[in-house]
């Protein structure tokens, strides 16, 4: 009896090494093939820093399991727990995909109409700024800058539709900026005016 | 056998057989290695630089798995990790390939995106340079404007590592400023005629030498150069800067055109005050004018009821202004202009006296293959 009891340890205990011999490659494949779904989703725009963040992860784990490989008493519990929490970030980041993609349109969406209004500020401020007072060459420039910005407006509205919300953003602020510019020269061509 | 020493000797049989199951597995290190390559390529962004060389790895790599766990799957004495440390080596090889492939090729398009933004910008600032030679530069300002808007965009892309919609971007910059190059050609195509330069320089001539004949004053107005300068006796002893009409490069044709007309003209009335500072009214349209504006009309460039125009003055207010076509000056200048100028002083108004040194000399650059 006692010597059944100790093969049948002696069993169990091989039977667990040999489980433990073996790399996690199933938990491998998969970590890996979460990861593409969450590419694939749009990650690498929407959320390039969490997708680093996983993708570090994996190389971590994969390390792990290097390390573990060249060892005689294998153990890839750890790495296998690494995999799966990969697995899980990366599914719970596609998860979030959807709510982050959304913030980035309605940011886009907002952005675009508070340009669409300093744009109408500027073109009214255009209009207000007295003539012949030596600086219309400079006006009659700043108007063909604005009218520049305007034509690329449109541009925005073409990327929301086409479901690229970071290319309308990046356009919002370009566009932007050229607008600010522009109405500070305004604003200096005006106060040239007045000191005189 | 005893008892305990059949136990011993079962101990020590299951001992050597995990001992020897479990050997250290040589799964070759080159297998992790190749592993560890496919996160750095991401990271470099071979999935989307050169997705093809990218994909094969990956498919090497899942093939690698296949033979480990084929070799894994068998027994102690039936291992043979040779195959597998070969085709780990072949994928080590094959992944540092793609891995310096993607880094050369995104250093290399950066690189490359950098210097397109570069020579747009060149070209940029010497459009914007030329701007200052005539009013006429709406669509110009407009369309480098467009050309600045999507270069900042370039930016943010080519930073985001999206270079081939950084290069489109680049693309675009790049085609706007070729519309403004064409659009200031276009403008000057008319200064650029020698025929029309050859007629110029002789209306110039005439009207000094005529004037140093009589021994009066002279006064030549040219558009392109944006000066005004007073001869006497055949030397020229002041040199003034002028603003023109909101299209001023064109020769006036019909009232409201903002355009300022070229030909030889005289002062006939000296104004002391206007609304301009003071005035010198000359005498547009002469007969070539209306001669052009007949046959203007006649082949339907003039708009509605308008008829050739006229008060076009020499007067103050500044040089900045854009005039309705008068030639405009700053009063401090006007001061001295009207104090030389009498009734009947020749005024000859040229489109360019001068070719080297200006704006066409530039726009040659623009038509260089």
């Amino acid at each position: 009896m006692k010597n059944l009891t100790k093969s049948l340890i002696l069993v169990l205990t091989v039977a667990v090494v040999l489980v433990g011999c073996k790399q996690p490659t199933a938990q491998i494949d998969s970590a890996k093939a979460a990861i593409d779904d969450v590419l694939k989703g749009g990650a690498d725009k929407y959320a390039p820093e969490e997708l680093k963040t996983v993708q570090a992860d994996l190389s971590k784990a994969m390390d792990e399991i290097a390390a573990q490989d060249k060892k005689f008493f294998k153990k890839f519990g750890t790495a296998k727990e690494m995999l799966d929490k990969v697995k899980a970030d990366a599914e719970a980041l596609k998860a979030a995909l959807p709510a982050k993609i959304e913030a980035v349109k309605n940011e886009a969406v907002k952005l675009q109409g508070e340009l669409q209004t300093s744009i109408n500020d500027v073109k009214e401020l255009m209009k207000k700024a007295p003539k012949g007072k030596g600086t219309d060459k400079d006006l009659a420039a700043l108007k063909g800058d604005l009218e520049g910005a305007d034509a690329e407006f449109a541009g925005i509205q073409k990327a929301l539709d086409a479901q690229d919300y970071i290319g309308a953003l990046n356009t919002v602020k370009s566009i932007q900026a050229k607008v600010a510019g522009v109405k500070d020269q305004i604003q200096a061509a005006l106060d040239k005016t007045k000191k005189k | 056998m005893s008892a305990p020493s059949r136990s011993r000797f079962g101990l020590l049989a299951a001992f050597a057989c995990v001992c020897f199951a479990c050997r250290p597995a040589p799964v070759p290190p080159e297998v992790q290695e190749a592993e560890s390559l496919q996160p750095a390529l991401e990271r470099a962004g071979a999935s989307y630089l050169i997705p093809a060389e990218f994909e094969r790895f990956r498919g090497g790599l899942i093939n690698l798995h296949g033979l480990v766990a084929r070799e894994s799957a068998k027994y102690g004495w039936w291992r043979d990790y040779r195959n597998v440390a070969e085709e780990g080596r072949r994928m080590v090889a094959l992944g540092r390939t793609v891995l310096d492939g993607a880094l050369s090729l995104k250093e290399g398009r950066a690189g490359r995106l950098r210097e397109g933004a570069a020579r747009v910008k060149e070209r940029m600032a010497r459009l914007v340079g030329m701007t200052r030679y005539f009013n006429e530069d709406d669509a110009v300002r407009k369309a480098l404007a467009q050309a600045e808007i999507k270069l900042d965009g370039m930016d943010l892309l080519s930073r985001s590592e999206k270079f081939e919609e950084a290069a489109a971007l680049l693309a675009d910059a790049s085609s706007f400023v070729a519309g403004a190059e064409r659009e200031i050609v276009h403008l000057l195509e008319r200064y650029r005629d020698v025929g029309e330069q050859r007629k110029w320089t002789r209306w110039a001539e005439e009207t000094v030498a005529d004037a140093k004949a009589r021994g009066t004053t002279a006064i030549i107005v040219s558009k392109l150069e944006r000066t005004l300068t007073i001869f006497k006796k055949g030397q020229a002893v002041a040199v003034f800067d002028i603003g023109l009409g909101k299209y001023g490069l064109s020769d006036k044709l019909y009232q409201g055109d903002e355009a300022t007309p070229e030909g030889k003209y005289r002062i006939v009335r000296k104004y002391p005050d206007t609304p301009f500072y003071k005035a010198l009214l000359i005498n547009y349209p002469n007969s070539d004018d209306l001669k052009a504006f007949a046959e203007a009309r006649r082949r339907g460039l003039v708009p509605g009821q308008s008829d050739a125009g006229g008060a076009i003055e020499i007067h103050g207010g500044g040089k900045n202004k854009l005039t309705q076509g008068c030639v405009g000056l700053e009063n401090r200048d006007m001061d001295e202009v009207y104090r030389i100028a009498e009734v009947g002083t020749p005024v000859t108004i040229v489109g360019t006296l001068s070719v080297e040194g200006t704006i066409l000399a530039e726009i040659g650059k623009f038509l260089m293959p």
